[in-house]
């Protein structure tokens, strides 16, 4: 993918639109990321913004309920919509021929959703939504994990302290009013990257967006954002302990390490997949391959970084004991791994884990919905959809003494959150 | 509010033919090739297809491909070798054993193809396989098992082949728990040498080929190997027991119910394809199915409610499933049946079938704009003896459906009479209620009882 292929133009109401060619042919992506998530809620009010990507699909003026899924699977296209602290995202891949609609589909939920949102569907959305709760959070072993490190990694009060999908209260307590209120204040042109990736000339595609989203006006109120800074570490670890019927003790262990786009961050990532990313990884193979104390998953899951552009970003640890060991023995085997590689880590191992990365980062672009949605989040988080593109050069200038640094500095135990699960025994 | 200016919805032209990319047909010593050049496409598929999957394991040996295709990652020099030695190309290894096929590959940097086909080809000709590294694969897999069983709605996954039928689709692929302790190093070796080490396969290859030596590719693969031989799998056999009945497996304390309702099917060349693929996409295989629609969008007892036909070589199964909040466990199940009555009998709307058709049809070029998911069309035509036309053909079958064609599918695909509910949840909760819905008997089993 040449970064010379991405062309990129703003709405005079200043929708951000970028295009780029798709690898294969006759098919056409549009991704939308809107700049609201759930840092942008306010205290007694979380879940709002997921909440808010189910209504999406409830109906607007001119699409009945259901009518958006009904109109894109007929193309047999791809759908969806993701929320996350930071944005809402919404896309669909259709056959080229089905652009124009799935614009006009996005168009119309973005200036009309409040004429189709009424207390039918938001009580039965609300009852999705905590039913979505309930499978992967509530009904799953670890399932709460996330949202308990964020709700320890954050303080009170803090945007990113409560979990995306929100309290089962505050799902209760939402209001009509207050929804459509939400719409009111997140949801405008101005708030929006839309990406199209397709066989069509970038000016083509911009007349047809100006067609569809050209009408809409910017909003007039922007609402206030509350303030995401944080110390780029703690001051002295954390603990929780969860009792709970789960199969094994499960470890996780979060640092704070810098905000998206840093140098920090960067050097992060390569150690993160240094320490867990992949067979070749350093807490696999010793963890998994050599000693035998740490459940098997592939290489994949033992690290996971939550990366934030507006805040510091979590990088965390995790793994489940096998049979007959602790909790203990492997928080501690954990923890010497994370140790060792402040002492330094070899040229060889940043190599593979650059590799990894950069693999990882290619096979996201491959597909013309992975490409829209990278040059999206790229757009809205960097102002510059490319940025993402050039990643693989960032990492390749990161060596061994950077990683064992940052391990030194960010692996610190003052700087640890530890969230441990044990099982609950049962009584015979 | 000043309403905003909306163009009209927009009237779509008709959509641009689609043709499934070029199949390239060859032979190379023992092996066949079966490549598609995609142009642009940096990253490529490369999968080596063998005819071992698990249903043709014999008895004593349940779950000995999966624990083969796992200790492959060990390497030729052991202890893990393999994916770190893949992952300095940037590669990443591939290999899973369905019930009709035993598949290895990576996912690659087209410019680093040769070098990663090069130890795909010698980790599957020659691997360590010492014992210790088996040994400790089979109990990852063994423990991984019970993990996932911990998750209602994997148990509730795994349950159902028990539920349906005697012999090898009883027991879950990976052997389960029991089956695999009794899997030792020697059978693995062994299984290796019969299937494998010497035995060629297809290998198939997509992506961007316009500078790759595919043929160079395949004599790095086959070597001095010989053809496979088809397989000559057992009979499948049913399960005794009720039809339809109700099975619970107790999980005190549990918030929602897992539940799959699940009966078994034909086998994939037995089965009208578009028919029976039409059919599970109204039921529950699209976002606007029957199940989803009445479970999700107008009773909100769910996150989501989906369906589909899994057919195999050798018969195959039904299965609709969902979580439901506990409470509405016995409704969900007597409405989720009534549903499979209703489309039996009242067969599909105009809408449906509109969408059926149209959706199976346009939607072929977003359906393929990975190289991964064309990749998986070649295994499936390799495995299931297909044409290499299968993808177009299937398109004239769902150009040609029509509401009587769906009606007959319905009435040959669905069978409520036959259904078996799984259910995973707070026994004590939801057993009563389930009764009372009269869908035949209800037991309580125990979940280790399931793996034997």
């Amino acid at each position: 993918m040449s970064t010379s292929t991405v062309d990129q133009f703003t709405l005079a109401n200043g929708l951000r639109l970028v295009t780029a060619p798709a690898a294969t042919g006759q098919v056409a992506a549009v991704n939308l990321w809107y700049g609201v998530g759930s840092r942008h809620e306010r205290a007694g009010r979380t879940g709002f913004a997921h909440l808010f990507e189910h209504l999406m699909f409830q109906g607007s003026a001119n699409v009945p309920k259901g009518g958006h899924f009904e109109a894109i699977e007929r193309l047999g296209g791809d759908l969806n919509a993701t929320t996350s602290t930071d944005r809402t995202n919404y896309y669909e891949t259709v056959p080229e021929h089905g652009l124009d609609l799935a614009l006009w589909l996005e168009a119309d939920r973005l200036g009309t959703l409040r004429e189709g949102v009424t207390q039918d569907v938001l009580d039965n959305q609300r009852d999705v939504v905590k039913n979505e709760r309930r499978e992967r959070y509530d009904n799953q072993p670890y399932g709460t994990a996330v949202e308990r490190l964020f709700a320890n990694a954050y303080p009170a009060g803090h945007p990113y302290h409560h979990s995306v999908i929100g309290s089962m209260a505050d799902l209760d307590a939402a209001t009509l009013d207050d929804v459509l209120d939400f719409h009111r204040q997140h949801y405008g042109p101005d708030n929006a990257v839309l990406t199209v990736v397709s066989s069509l000339e970038p000016e083509d595609v911009r007349d047809r967006v100006e067609r569809f989203f050209g009408g809409l006006a910017a909003r007039t109120e922007l609402p206030e954002i509350p303030d995401p800074s944080i110390a780029p570490r703690r001051d002295g670890e954390v603990r929780e302990t969860v009792v709970e019927p789960c199969p094994a003790p499960g470890v996780f262990l979060a640092y704070r390490v810098g905000e998206l786009g840093s140098r920090e961050y960067d050097v992060s990532d390569v150690l993160g997949a240094v320490l867990g990313r992949g067979q070749g990884s350093r807490l696999y193979r010793r963890l998994v391959v050599e000693r035998g104390l740490a459940v098997d998953t592939g290489g994949y899951g033992n690290i996971m970084n939550f990366s934030f552009r507006h805040t510091s970003s979590l990088l965390v640890v995790n793994m489940l004991a096998r049979d007959g060991v602790s909790g203990d023995t492997l928080e501690k085997a954990i923890l010497d791994e994370l140790a060792a590689a402040a002492d330094g880590v070899t040229e060889e191992e940043v190599e593979r884990a650059r590799a990894v990365l950069e693999r990882d980062h290619l096979q996201s672009l491959a597909s013309p919905g992975g490409l829209a949605d990278a040059l999206s989040s790229s757009a809205q988080m960097f102002d510059d959809p490319r940025a993402m593109l050039d990643w693989p050069e960032r990492w390749a200038s990161i060596g061994p003494e950077d990683v064992a640094a940052l391990a030194a500095d960010a692996l610190a135990p003052s700087n640890r959150l530890a969230l441990r699960f044990e099982p609950e025994e049962v009584a015979a | 509010m000043t309403r905003p200016v909306m163009a009209s919805r927009p009237v779509l032209g008709p959509p641009e033919p689609y043709t499934f990319p070029a199949v390239r047909r060859s032979s190379v010593g023992a092996g066949d090739v079966i490549a598609v050049d995609l142009p642009g496409q940096a990253f490529a598929s490369v999968r080596l297809v063998h005819p071992a999957g698990a249903f043709t394991e014999s008895e004593d040996q349940y779950g000995v491909a999966m624990l083969t295709g796992d200790a492959l990652e060990d390497g030729q020099e052991g202890n893990g070798s393999l994916a770190p030695a893949l992952e300095r190309h940037g590669a990443e290894w591939e290999s899973w054993v369905g019930w009709d096929s035993f598949v290895t590959g990576v996912d690659v940097p087209v410019n680093r193809i040769v070098d990663a086909t090069r130890l795909l080809a010698d980790a599957l000709r020659s691997p360590a396989f010492r014992s210790d590294d088996i040994v400790r694969r089979r109990d990852q897999i063994r423990e991984a098992f019970v993990l996932e069983c911990s998750v209602p709605s994997s148990l509730a996954a795994r349950a159902v082949g028990s539920q349906l039928f005697a012999g090898r689709y009883a027991v879950p692929a990976n052997g389960g728990p029991k089956r695999l302790d009794a899997v030792d190093p020697e059978m693995v070796v062994d299984f290796h040498r019969r299937q494998l080490a010497n035995v060629a396969g297809t290998l198939i290859v997509v992506g961007d080929l316009g500078k790759v030596d595919v043929e160079g590719l395949a004599r790095s693969v086959f070597g001095d190997t010989v053809r496979a031989q088809p397989p000559s799998p057992a009979p499948v056999r049913g399960a005794e027991g009720a039809q339809p009945r109700i099975v619970v497996l107790d999980r005190p304390g549990s918030v929602q119910s897992a539940l799959v309702l699940a009966h078994r099917a034909p086998s994939r060349a037995e089965a009208d394809l578009p028919a029976a693929y039409g059919v599970g996409d109204v039921i529950g295989g699209m976002f606007g199915s029957r199940l989803n629609l009445l479970l999700r969008e107008e009773k909100g007892y769910t996150y989501g409610a989906g369906a589909r036909f899994d057919l195999r070589r050798n018969g195959g199964q039904f299965t609709a499933s969902c979580q439901v909040e506990t409470r509405h466990t016995a409704d969900a199940v007597a409405s989720s049946v009534a549903e499979i009555v209703r489309l039996r009998e009242g067969g599909v709307t105009d809408d449906e079938l509109a969408t059926v058709r149209e959706s199976r049809t346009v939607g072929l070029p977003v359906n393929y704009s990975k190289v991964w998911s064309v990749a998986n069309v070649l295994i499936d035509i390799e495995v299931q003896g297909l044409p290499d036309d299968h993808i177009d053909r299937l398109r004239a079958g769902f150009d040609a459906l029509t509401a009587e064609k769906m009606l007959d599918g319905a009435r040959e695909y669905l069978r409520p009479d036959e259904l078996v509910a799984v259910v995973v949840g707070d026994a004590e909760q939801v057993a009563g209620p389930l009764a009372e819905i009269g869908l035949g008997p209800v037991s309580q089993v125990d979940p280790d009882a399931l793996w034997s």
